[in-house]
């Protein structure tokens, strides 16, 4: 118990939970805000949301959905190998062990 | 409306699956010793096989079947949904992944039991789980059996109680080591059925998607118009509460969540996510190309889809009838067993996870306080899956015709409501109190029931009532609200004794949730 509150005040550890969180809630609310974006967007412009994306015959809305889905995907990968860069510049975990 | 001996390959596919989820249960059930083989497969499952495991939790008969159903009637609207699943699932990697697996042992109320008064809000947890499984479950084995007497001709109860037999072998023998690899085993069959769907589909346009639209507006009764936003684009409070159904409500499946520690560490769970949103990505992606090419294909086949539009079998047979258009009778046979595996792989899961809240939080954490041998819980464990089983067996037969629809929204609304507010204030506020949050996840359950008695969905469907008191179809917006300001309100006026703890527990909890 003594070692962990310790630990809390590690510039470390103190790195650690803020790098972390900033992607947390960073890529959090890029995420959810083009989600809701996209969504009310669509209650009032119907009409281009059912026009052509860029010459093909893909609807916009349906073609700006699809490259959310990929965000997510991409947003995931990137926020990994981010996270793992962080835990082991940071390497508070292993610290703790020793 | 199917010939005799047509579906041979269906039952062969379907006996195999059933065959060798058998073998995996009886090898798991040799290699199981511990309370934690049980629930958790040991923590032993690797970061990329969990990613399908998660991924196939999340990829029911109601996103493979439903949602090609839902745009075949109603156009673009169903990317709503696939695109909130796809952003829910890159939230709960950024938000709970790390904390949820340094904190948690075997079920989400581990991570919550951390500072706060364990007992107490154990039993609310366990609450939480079984009215999100319970609901679930019912939604799965209603929804199989009604296919399978679509398909097979078999008897809806005989369906019902296959599924329920087998998911409780599958749990009580084999626990989470034969549930992963069933669920293993089922998502991959399911990612290559939709692919080989979709590639059968594209085959038939050419490998054009700009075919697959134009075909698509050609044929539909209402033209191009399906490409426009429909009857679910009402009101940016509708969009706000179906978006935080899903994102809130899937970060709160107690099944979902429990995967979080079937890995060794958090560097495996966030693999393991970002596995499963690739995999739920590009199966949403997939699902939508399907929807629409099945309305260029199925439209004027008047074997399938009547001079009206009416689907035969209903809107949720439309992957099916499209399998056996383009793929033939073996492909879809092929693709009926893999819709029948995929319901039986998800209610295993969820089963597991309304077994672990029953003996692990609530008899084993509450009633014995810990005081019990790791046989003693597992044999509990079995006997609580017997009888919830039993129970949604029960539930299933005497609601045949309830709408599967509502107890999917019931599910997903509740985890959002209940559940999902306490994890998260759990995880990220330290003034949250034990009394905070029994008092706002009982507001959050009672918001919820009384909105959706309220919506449309249940006073006009259900009741008949000519207009909905409530006109939303998801009351999430208000119940997680709800929920939210209770919990904070009655957390920062709480003075207790109890709530110095909880407060204090913070740092350490933090210490412990960043590092593992």
């Amino acid at each position: 118990m003594a070692d962990e509150l310790d630990l809390l005040n590690n510039p470390s550890f103190r790195r650690l939970i803020s790098r972390r969180s900033r992607w947390r809630w960073g890529f959090s609310g890029l995420l959810i805000s083009a989600y809701l974006l996209w969504g009310v967007a669509g209650i009032y412009f119907p009409e281009q949301y059912a026009q052509k994306f860029m010459g093909s015959s893909i609807p916009i809305g349906l073609a700006v959905g699809t490259l959310i889905i990929m965000m997510s995907i991409v947003l995931s990968i990137i926020y990994v190998r981010i996270i793992n860069r962080i835990e082991s510049e940071e390497s508070v975990g292993e610290e703790k062990m020793t | 409306m199917m010939p005799e001996g047509m579906n041979s390959t269906a039952i062969v596919v379907f006996i195999s699956f059933v065959a060798f989820s058998l073998f995996i249960t009886w090898f798991a059930a040799r290699k199981m010793h511990s309370v934690g083989e049980f629930y958790t497969a040991g923590s032993r499952i690797t970061g990329f096989q969990n990613g399908f495991a998660l991924a196939g939790d999340f990829m029911s008969a109601a996103s493979f079947l439903g949602i090609t159903g839902l745009v075949f009637i109603g156009g673009s609207d169903a990317m709503l949904f696939n695109v909130a699943v796809a952003v829910s699932w890159a939230f709960i990697l950024f938000a709970f992944a790390d904390r949820m697996r340094n904190l948690g042992q075997y079920t989400f109320a581990d991570v919550v039991a951390y500072r706060l008064h364990p007992e107490r809000i154990r039993v609310l947890a366990a609450v939480g789980t079984l009215t999100v499984a319970i609901p679930y479950l019912i939604a799965q084995m209603v929804g199989a059996g009604a296919l399978f007497e679509t398909l097979f001709d078999i008897p809806y109860i005989g369906a019902v109680l296959i599924v329920g037999a087998l998911m409780t072998i599958y749990v009580v023998f084999g626990g989470m080591i034969a549930t992963t690899w069933i669920q293993v085993t089922k998502a991959v069959l399911l990612v290559a059925g939709a692919t080989a769907l979709l590639i059968f589909v594209l085959a038939r346009f050419g490998f054009s998607i700009d075919n697959v639209f134009d075909r698509a507006a050609a044929a539909h009764a209402k033209g191009a118009d399906i490409f426009r936003p429909g009857g679910l684009y009402k009101d940016p409070i509708s969009i706000l509460s179906l978006g935080l159904a899903f994102i809130c409500g899937t970060a709160g499946l107690p099944h979902i969540l429990m995967r979080f520690f079937t890995v060794p560490d958090a560097v495996e769970a966030r693999k393991s996510i970002g596995y499963a949103v690739g995999i739920i990505g590009y199966f949403m992606v997939a699902i939508i190309i399907i929807g629409f090419g099945a309305i260029g294909l199925l439209t004027g086949e008047s074997e399938y889809v009547d001079n009206v539009g009416r689907i035969s079998g209903g809107a949720n047979m439309v992957s099916i009838h499209l399998s056996r258009l383009v793929g033939g009778e073996i492909f879809f046979g092929l693709m009926a067993a893999v819709a029948f595996a995929t319901i039986l792989a998800v209610v295993a899961g969820i089963l597991l996870s309304a077994s672990a809240a029953v003996a692990h939080d609530f008899y084993t954490r509450v009633v014995r306080k810990g005081e019990i041998s790791e046989q003693e819980e597992v044999t509990v464990s079995r006997w609580a899956s017997v009888v919830i089983a039993a129970i949604a067996i029960g539930l299933s037969v005497l609601f045949k015709d309830v709408n599967v629809g509502v107890l999917a929204t019931i599910a997903l609304a509740v985890a959002a409501s209940v559940n999902f507010p306490v994890i998260f204030l759990a995880l990220f506020w330290k003034g949250l109190t034990t009394k905070g949050a029994i008092w706002g996840g009982v507001t959050g359950l009672i918001v919820v029931v009384v909105l959706i008695i309220l919506s449309p969905t249940v006073w006009v469907g259900v009741f008949g009532n000519a207009e909905a008191v409530f006109p939303y179809t998801y009351p999430t917006l208000f119940s997680v609200a709800a929920a939210f300001i209770v919990t904070i309100g009655v957390s920062v006026t709480d003075y207790s004794e109890r709530a110095r703890i909880d407060r204090d527990g913070f740092a350490a909890q933090l210490v412990k949730s960043e590092t593992g």
